[in-house]
């Protein structure tokens, strides 16, 4: 009975996980085009290739710059969002719901918004050129285009992530910032002495969501970049269609993939290990 | 009893494992390729562009009128994440059309090498077809390097560069630059009255975007080379000097600050670049959105310049153009009926005339300025005429399965670097041969 009640997500799984993922797994070792009814093993070059490719490389390392950009500023952001919300006295849910909402615009529609806002001729640029005498070139550095990239991510999630923390910030029992008050922790060290530990839940799902959204970042370099200047956006994503869909190479693409599944979960697995560690002094098992 | 349920286990994913299969086997080519008593089904994949796919429901509609025996299916082809991509996960999960339209010459190339396309010209009546269209040069620069012809052109946009005339006559001129020095003497005197105005705004220019070639490189190497092909079959046969005077004019372009490469919101409507790169699809958008872009009053057209001292009513540009491929993957019988609608729809320059009011789009025909049959239209559409006039002046993308390669590397080796001020024109030639040869071995 057990396993018939559970056939309809095993099948789900086996249908659209375990197959693709073995037929991913065997590609991965031809030099198959997607519409060539021929084709043939090639062993391990193809993560060969992957492992002496310059956009590659480039996709591993732009995927932690955008990290260390993204994720302090995404944690930040939603929990100063969530302190706030938190503290007012009524309409909360408006206006979580409110913060929310830019998590539900879509990602195509949003960079062609961010385009408009810093094209050459927007007032914006017109400002900072006339007033301050600054001509910057946003996507054309490689510094500033995943800034403006990783900024314009953090806008769309910060509203999300500070749900998952107002829920935590709900909570945490009023007794436990009684006790901290009476042995003197107020203001800003029962933020950081009572708050923040008191969090760890919302920080460790936070955290993990954020660090694997960025193996998966694609819409926005796709639009706003195309992956450069000089591959400062380029992620694996990028990577992973312009090979498959682009040039055609689709057993060179799903070996990326696989690459970039084995980088994300032991990224996922540090940061989890890290995270733990943290908890573990608090008191959280 | 730990047995057992492994047991169960696997048979359950096995079950899955072959409901799934199953599922792809119905759904694949088999739908296409139905036969009904004697009828044959064809599905044919329309752009998604709601006008072209009314156009082609349309046809079909008046077809199976006449043609009691052949069933049509018109219905747009998946665009997610792009219609190539589309199109080839459905080669790759045995659900192709039969025919489709809206295939560049590139994109053909990648499909004729791996045999998921069949040559047109093999098909009874071809040489009928490119007779009654009236498409004998037009279809000329179209033959692939096997001899074949895979793709029948159905639009052609002959890129042309828009200049602001109102802006020009600012500046003392009454018609745009043909020749390089004539575009940098425009572009001197245009700084020196709008030092923040440029004569182009293009940020791919700093790009390496593959199909962002053909809007650049392509329209000013083709007028400098007469149209000399650049690769042919799997050698590069660019003409060196062309394209090293192509290079020149873009380096000279950036050395004068006359080109902007910063991301511009509609620049040459708001009058930042005075210059621009157009096909027919920008005038309804213009209609739309800025009705005072008007022919002859705002804007002019013109070919691209060419190198001094060659002859300016010589030159070529790049064609924008995409057409119709009958797939590998139907049945003979569905191959030929389809071939049999193509010719019918083709037969009749009215068709044509039709499809130009309804898409805007230039059919890819040689008489298209000179038919009487599309001279009313042209005089309600005078920005249109020179797109027409052009049609045999425009050369159609290369026919390289590896073209998306090959252009990313005109832009990596040789454009970006030389707009960007790093390379000189003859090393980066020197340096894009070198890695295009690397990738054509």
């Amino acid at each position: 009975m057990g396993w018939l009640l559970a056939s309809p997500y095993l099948i789900y799984s086996a249908i659209f996980f375990l197959i693709p993922l073995f037929w991913a797994l065997f590609l991965a070792f031809t030099n198959w085009n997607l519409i060539s009814p021929e084709y043939e093993t090639v062993g391990m070059q193809n993560f060969l290739d992957a492992f002496f490719s310059p956009s590659v490389r480039a996709a591993f390392w732009v995927t932690y710059k955008f990290m260390l950009m993204f994720v302090p500023i995404v944690i930040a952001g939603s929990l100063f969002l969530a302190l706030i919300i938190h503290h007012l006295p009524r309409w909360k849910g408006l206006f979580a719901v409110g913060y929310f909402l830019p998590y539900l615009a879509s990602g195509v529609a949003s960079s062609i918004v961010v385009k408009g806002v810093i094209s050459y001729n927007s007032p914006l640029n017109q400002f900072l050129r006339n007033a301050l005498g600054w001509d910057v070139d946003w996507l054309g550095s490689p510094i500033l285009a995943p800034l403006v990239i990783a900024l314009m991510m953090a806008w769309k999630f910060v509203g999300y992530y500070a749900l998952l923390f107002l829920a935590g910030l709900e909570s945490i029992p009023k007794e436990v910032y009684e006790a901290a008050e009476i042995d003197g922790a107020v203001g800003w060290k029962r933020v950081w002495h009572v708050t923040i530990p008191m969090l760890y839940p919302s920080f460790y799902t936070v955290t993990i969501l954020a660090v694997g959204l960025m193996f998966g970042i694609f819409t926005e370099p796709y639009v706003l970049t195309g992956g450069g200047p000089e591959y400062a956006t380029h992620t694996w994503q990028l990577e992973i269609y312009n090979q498959a869909f682009e040039k055609l190479n689709a057993g060179y693409g799903t070996a990326v993939a696989i690459i970039n599944s084995i980088v994300t979960f032991a990224s996922i697995f540090v940061f989890r290990k890290v995270l733990e560690k943290w908890g573990g002094k608090h008191g959280w098992e | 009893m730990k047995k057992r349920k492994w047991f169960k286990l696997a048979s359950l994913l096995l079950a899955a494992a072959v409901i799934g299969t199953g599922c792809q086997g119905q759904t694949g080519n088999e739908q296409g390729q139905k036969k009904e008593g004697s009828t044959v089904q064809i599905d044919f994949w329309a752009a998604p562009n709601p006008t072209q796919q009314a156009f082609w429901k349309k046809m079909a509609d008046r077809y199976m009128k006449e043609h009691q025996n052949v069933k049509i299916k018109v219905s747009p082809m998946p665009e997610s994440p792009s219609s190539e991509a589309g199109i080839q996960s459905a080669i790759a999960a045995g659900n192709a059309p039969v025919i489709s339209e809206n295939i560049s010459r590139g994109f053909a190339a990648q499909l004729a090498d791996s045999r998921a396309i069949v040559p047109l010209d093999q098909f009874e009546g071809f040489d009928d077809l490119i007779d009654k269209r009236q498409m004998k040069s037009t279809i000329s620069t179209w033959k692939f390097a096997d001899g074949h012809q895979y793709v029948l052109p159905i639009y052609s946009n002959a890129m042309l560069f828009g200049w602001r005339i109102d802006i020009l006559k600012e500046l003392g001129y009454n018609a745009p630059p043909k020749t390089y020095s004539e575009v940098m003497e425009v572009g001197k005197k245009l700084k020196e009255k709008y030092p923040n105005k440029f004569l182009w705004a293009r940020a791919d220019l700093v790009k390496p975007t593959w199909w962002a070639r053909w809007f650049d490189f392509f329209m000013i190497y083709n007028a400098a080379s007469s149209g000399a092909h650049f690769i042919d079959g799997n050698k590069l046969s660019a003409d060196r000097d062309a394209g090293v005077k192509t290079l020149q004019f873009f380096a000279d372009l950036s050395k004068n600050k006359l080109v902007l490469t910063k991301e511009t919101k509609d620049p040459f409507e708001s009058g930042v670049s005075v210059m621009s790169d157009l096909g027919p699809w920008t005038f309804p958008y213009w209609a739309e959105k800025f009705p005072e872009m008007k022919f002859n009053e705002k804007y002019v057209l013109s070919m691209p310049p060419v190198p001094d001292g060659m002859d300016p009513s010589q030159a070529k540009t790049f064609a924008d153009t995409k057409g119709l491929v009958i797939y590998a993957s139907a049945t003979k019988e569905q191959q030929q009926a389809a071939f049999d609608f193509v010719k019918w729809v083709y037969s009749d320059p009215q068709n044509d005339l039709e499809w130009l009011k309804e898409t805007n789009l230039p059919p890819a025909r040689d008489d298209l300025s000179t038919n009487k049959a599309f001279v009313s239209y042209f005089e309600e559409h005078p920005q249109l005429k020179l797109y027409a006039e052009n049609i045999p002046n425009a050369i159609p993308p290369m026919d390289n399965a590896k073209m998306v390669e090959l252009q990313e590397l005109i832009g990596k080796e040789a454009l970006n670097p030389v707009v960007k001020g790093e390379k000189t024109p003859e090393k980066a030639w020197e340096d894009m041969e070198k890695a295009i040869n690397g990738v054509l071995k």
